[in-house]
């Protein structure tokens, strides 16, 4: 609208055009299009391409252990269907991520709310809360299965010392205190995300607004179910999504703690197709089920992102 | 409601929220703490405090042993200097392309909404759909186990980042701006180059932050896309698996080595966070 009228009003300028000025009034009718073209191109390249490409592996037969590549049809995508590990990786992926995206939004809310008002020290302790996040997850994990694993870790011993006699967990093993650590190791990470977008958040909130409320003689807990949870909802949903859309691809975690086991009874979704593909080198059955995994997570991704991140008209 | 009492909350009362309040940050803080501090003394541990019962707090004679160890015995060295390489090389491709993309959406509304979501669709895209095809593509065209082929994955994984904080960001500045520029005789080029570029110099550098966090912990397309060459930071600590317990003074010193540059970057940003982790959905 208002482009298409900057660009009318040049118009009457490139009638008198040289030669040169006519390469120079096609680069300026195209720029728009010509500053596009590389990010374009790469994802093209590098996603779009290997998307359609992964269709086709996963309808034909791609194992380095058979030679040819036959047209199978939906056999690649029944067996992942069947496949009970397949099933247990899916529910634990969604187990996991809501698990661990409730608990960072319960942490992290009372944080943005502590946080809120200035204090003597606040500049030193934000650095702190946000080095998290330039974090890379493997080095997460990887520090918690130094802090957890017997005999090497403390916690054991921290908890013996607690509780009054000898603990012995094997934290990385046992069932409930495996899926405990990974969700610790996660929520350590990325309770500071929930923190940081709810603080943005909060801190757009009028002052005007909570101190009328106060003069009004509104306690504290009313203001916080009637005034601040009701405005944050948009931020909290928002940060919600970002952080599930991301927690459904846990990896890196699972890799280091765990390695999937015992068995495969810590696999999530990326951890089984990562088995299936990397170490078990059926190409096909991993790339049909990674299909239908970016089908459940499209699914998820249209019914909240689209709502969430329509920008303003600028 | 009750507007007629009006209840000044009473000075107890304040002072049990600032205990709940202090209390809880600091709770936080020994809960963010704790495992680092724990990750740098074992990096500076003799191996014979490893397994000591009650666990040793501070090592009585620090050593830099594992330092030297992980650099030099684990090719640590090797994969501090492919991270630096990697990483820069993203950081570079990505703004660049990035910021000429952010540009065009933000000034001439290239393609509508749609060319704008397309790109961010990119950023919820799992690793693990891409990552097979990529494989497979890598080895037939060459770029397996290479810097260039993480380079180029990278750049197209770290795009919706730069695209949309610099869009967001271009969005900001005064549309005016070009046409004054214009009327002055500038081409587009020129308005682009020495109007609003400087002008969007501090986004530039925080999307380039971003971008340069991304690749330097990025640790799947590592694992699945190197072996013996390109092998980046994160993905060293595929080696360390396996062997439980001895290496554990290696693994955290290379731990520290990483850790320290990403985290003196990002805190430098710190004022663009925001932004950048919902892709200039929310101002910080």
């Amino acid at each position: 609208m208002a482009d298409g009228a900057g660009l009318n009003g040049v118009a009457p300028r490139r009638a008198v055009a040289t030669w040169r000025g006519g390469v120079s009034s096609w680069t300026d009718r195209y720029f728009g299009v010509l500053l596009v073209l590389p990010a374009v191109l790469l994802i093209l390249a590098l996603s779009i391409y290997p998307l359609v490409y992964s269709l086709w592996v996963s309808f034909v037969n791609y194992d380095f252990q058979i030679p040819g590549h036959a047209f199978v049809g939906w056999l690649n995508f029944q067996e992942v269907v069947a496949d009970p590990v397949a099933r247990a990786s899916l529910a634990n992926t969604a187990i996991l991520s809501a698990a661990v995206v409730v608990l960072e939004l319960a942490l992290g809310l009372p944080l943005a709310m502590a946080m809120l008002k200035p204090f003597r020290g606040r500049g030193m302790i934000m650095p702190i809360l946000l080095m998290p996040l330039f974090m890379s997850p493997v080095i997460v994990g990887q520090f918690w299965s130094l802090l957890l694993q017997r005999p090497f870790g403390p916690t054991d011993y921290l908890l013996g010392r607690l509780v009054g006699h000898p603990v012995t967990i094997s934290w990385l093993t046992e069932t409930p205190w495996k899926f405990v650590s990974i969700i610790l190791a996660d929520v350590w990470q990325w309770t500071p995300f929930m923190f940081v977008i709810l603080l943005a958040g909060l801190t757009a909130i009028s002052h005007e607004l909570y101190e009328a409320a106060d003069l009004d003689g509104v306690t504290p807990m009313q203001s916080l179910y009637h005034m601040t949870l009701p405005l944050l909802a948009p931020i909290i949903l928002l940060a919600v999504t970002f952080r599930l859309l991301d927690a459904v691809k846990l990896f890196d975690v699972i890799y280091v703690m765990t390695g999937g086991g015992p068995g495969t009874s810590t696999y999530t979704a990326s951890f089984y197709l990562y088995q299936t593909g990397f170490q078990e080198f059926h190409l096909s059955q991993a790339t049909a089920g990674s299909w239908i995994f970016l089908a459940l997570i499209t699914l998820v991704i249209m019914a909240l992102v689209r709502r969430l991140l329509r920008p303003e008209a600028a | 409601m009750a507007a007629t009492t009006r209840l000044r909350p009473g000075a107890g009362r304040r002072l049990g929220f600032a205990v709940v309040r202090f209390g809880y940050i600091g709770g936080f803080l020994a809960f963010l703490l704790f495992p680092l501090y724990w990750m740098v003394v074992t990096s500076i541990k003799p191996t014979g405090d490893f397994l000591a019962i009650p666990p040793v707090w501070f090592p009585a004679e620090p050593t830099t042993v594992h330092y030297t160890a992980a650099l030099f015995s684990y090719r640590g060295l090797q994969a501090l200097i492919n991270s630096l390489i990697i990483a820069s090389a993203t950081t570079v491709l990505s703004v660049v392309v990035g910021t000429l993309m952010g540009y065009s959406l933000a000034r001439f509304n290239t393609g509508g909404q749609h060319l704008a979501f397309w790109v961010l669709s990119q950023r919820f895209l799992p690793a693990i759909a891409v990552v097979l095809p990529i494989f497979l593509l890598y080895r037939t065209y060459g770029l397996y186990d290479t810097h260039a082929g993480l380079i180029l994955i990278y750049t197209v994984f770290t795009l919706p980042l730069t695209v949309w904080t610099m869009y967001a960001y271009f969005r900001q500045l005064p549309k005016e701006l070009d046409d004054a520029a214009r009327v002055d005789g500038c081409t587009r080029f020129q308005a682009l180059w020495d109007v609003d570029l400087p002008l969007a110099a501090p986004g530039i550098v925080a999307a380039g932050v971003f971008a340069f966090v991304f690749a330097w912990t990025e640790f799947f397309f590592a694992l699945n896309l190197t072996s013996q060459h390109a092998f980046t930071l994160p993905s060293i600590f595929r080696s360390f698996l396996g062997f439980q317990g001895a290496q554990y003074g290696e693994s955290s010193a290379l731990t520290v080595i990483s850790l320290v540059p990403s985290i003196a970057l990002g805190l430098l940003v710190q004022r663009h966070l925001v932004r950048g982790l919902t892709l200039g959905a929310l101002q910080g």
